[in-house]
């Protein structure tokens, strides 16, 4: 009968379509249009709490409105303190960064977004926000909130995109602890309840009830040192070979409604990478073409790697003659190496010396 | 066999309030608890106009559904093409059920439906194998449908969908 024959086919279809689904990405272009299709659904579904903020925003007492601003006006003022003393802290963060040749910490760019769905799915934790490709959303883009990391972009349609939160038992999250550096996988756990666990962290780490955990940045899809879990039990059993760790994650992953997008930091990261081994490529040319060293007017030589690196061209002449000044020194190298780790940010060093 | 067709509209807002209905928030504590809209309108204009809603409209249905959950593309395709299946191969005695039986196949193919798409993501990777507490949408499902079957019967008569 023809029904038989047409069932078989559907779902050998069916079956196909899963499996180039999972292996190969021909089929995002298939679902980036139907995306199109499923775009008014979630909208019209959003318009009851679109409608609820409306009515909060416009019937609110005068009396209301006068508190809030007072109370915003009080955290604004709050704030601004916080960022005076974090531009402090930051300047001297460069200069110690730049003295000891570390890399140079990367702030993406950010959009604010709106969750507007959550999963129906029971067995994953995944939120829709109102952000797509057209507003410029990638996958793997991290997701934030006021208080803390909340998870990354895994699928982008035309107007919305899916993020997997941390609390997700498929996701796991770079982490360190804040107090004293030590490195995690933070995975979501499989119970019900939201929470993180740290994974194959052996009993002797100095993991404490409490402990503030950050990003560490090491899977170089999350910005670096944002808070992401306060870690609320350890258990050392003798039985087990690792401890076990869970913790809380900070961002309110079930009650905010604004979320801020992080862009990728990796082009940024890519293009210093790229910029400093075109520095060391430049340099070690030099070194084996260029005449005997001593000989060499120094501030020349300066110049030549700055036309040819990415080193910006408002470096003032000063800054660039007291590198050489320490160039002189009994070691070639030494010259070469303090050059490279400032090549983007050549005026701390100088405020040190 | 020359039937013209009719109200092909009164079709589609019903799968789109189905839709709606299945990625409408829930809280946590009652996720389980989600009645399968998309399919249970499936299963009525399967039993109902067998020649226009058949498995084909299913496979559509459900690739529609991969796209809105952010499932693995055919995932829900191949569930609802099944299920329209078994509808299509019972729906001159479904006709003859009464509502109680009706419910109980709707517990049934419903059933069906959650434990097939449960077992496709444990496979793909998409989930991680649980309790098997999501049956209870099957039990919600099965609650819902005699009000709901009501429902479509006169909005297919009032509208007069062929």
């Amino acid at each position: 009968m023809s029904l038989e024959y047409r069932v078989a086919a559907f779902v050998m279809l069916s079956l196909a379509v899963m499996f180039a689904d999972s292996r190969f990405d021909y089929l995002d272009r298939v679902r980036y249009s139907l995306g199109f299709l499923t775009a008014p659904v979630f909208w019209v579904a959003d318009i009851p709490a679109r409608v609820s903020y409306w009515i909060d925003d416009v019937f609110v007492s005068h009396g209301d409105l006068i508190e809030e601003n007072a109370r915003l006006r009080e955290e604004l003022l709050f704030a601004q303190r916080e960022l005076q003393l974090l531009a402090g802290l930051a300047s001297e963060n460069s200069r110690l960064r730049a003295l000891q040749e570390a890399s140079i910490s990367v702030n993406g760019k950010i959009l604010t977004a709106e969750i507007i769905n959550i999963s129906s799915d029971p067995g994953s934790r995944r939120v829709l926000i109102n952000r797509g490709a057209q507003h410029g959303v990638e996958t793997g883009q991290a997701l934030l909130d006021a208080y803390g990391l909340m998870g990354q972009v895994v699928e982008v349609l035309p107007f919305t995109s899916w993020v997997m939160l941390i609390t997700d038992s498929r996701h796991g999250t770079p982490v360190q602890v804040n107090r004293n550096g030590e490195r995690a996988i933070a995975r979501g756990s499989r119970g019900d309840v939201p929470e993180l666990e740290l994974e194959y962290v052996p009993d002797t780490s100095d993991i404490v009830v409490g402990d503030l955990l950050v990003s560490s940045g090491l899977g170089q899809r999350f910005p670096k040192d944002y808070p992401v879990a306060e870690v609320t039990s350890v258990v050392h059993d003798r039985g087990q070979p690792f401890a076990t760790i869970k913790a809380r994650p900070l961002a309110q992953l079930d009650r905010t409604r604004h979320v801020m997008l992080v862009e990728l930091a990796q082009h940024e990261l890519d293009a210093q990478l790229q910029g400093a081994d075109a520095a060391v490529w430049l340099e070690s040319d030099f070194e084996f073409i260029g005449p005997p060293r001593p000989k060499m007017p120094p501030a020349e030589e300066v110049m030549v790697l700055e036309s040819d690196t990415v080193v910006p061209p408002d470096v003032d002449p000063e800054d660039s003659a007291s590198v050489d000044d320490r160039g002189q020194g009994p070691l070639p190298q030494a010259e070469v190496s303090p050059d490279r780790g400032q090549g983007p940010l050549p005026q701390p060093a100088q405020g040190q010396e | 066999m020359e039937q013209r067709t009719n109200g092909s509209w009164v079709i589609f807002l019903s799968f789109f309030v189905a839709y709606l209905l299945a990625i409408v928030p829930f809280p946590d504590w009652a996720m389980n608890y989600r009645p399968q809209w998309v399919a249970m309108v499936l299963i009525y204009w399967a039993m109902a106009l067998p020649y226009r809603v058949g498995i084909g409209f299913a496979w559509v249905a459900g690739l529609l559904m991969d796209i809105l959950e952010g499932s693995l593309l055919g995932l829900n395709a191949l569930a609802l093409a099944i299920i329209a299946y078994i509808t299509l191969s019972l729906h001159q005695r479904l006709r003859m059920f009464s509502s109680v039986q009706q419910s109980a196949l709707v517990l049934a193919l419903i059933g069906l439906h959650l434990m097939m798409t449960h077992w496709m993501k444990i496979a793909a990777e998409q989930a991680v194998s649980s309790d098997l507490l999501f049956l209870l949408g099957a039990l919600s499902s099965a609650f819902v449908w005699p009000w709901m079957f009501v429902l479509l019967r006169q909005m297919r008569r009032g509208f007069s969908v062929r």
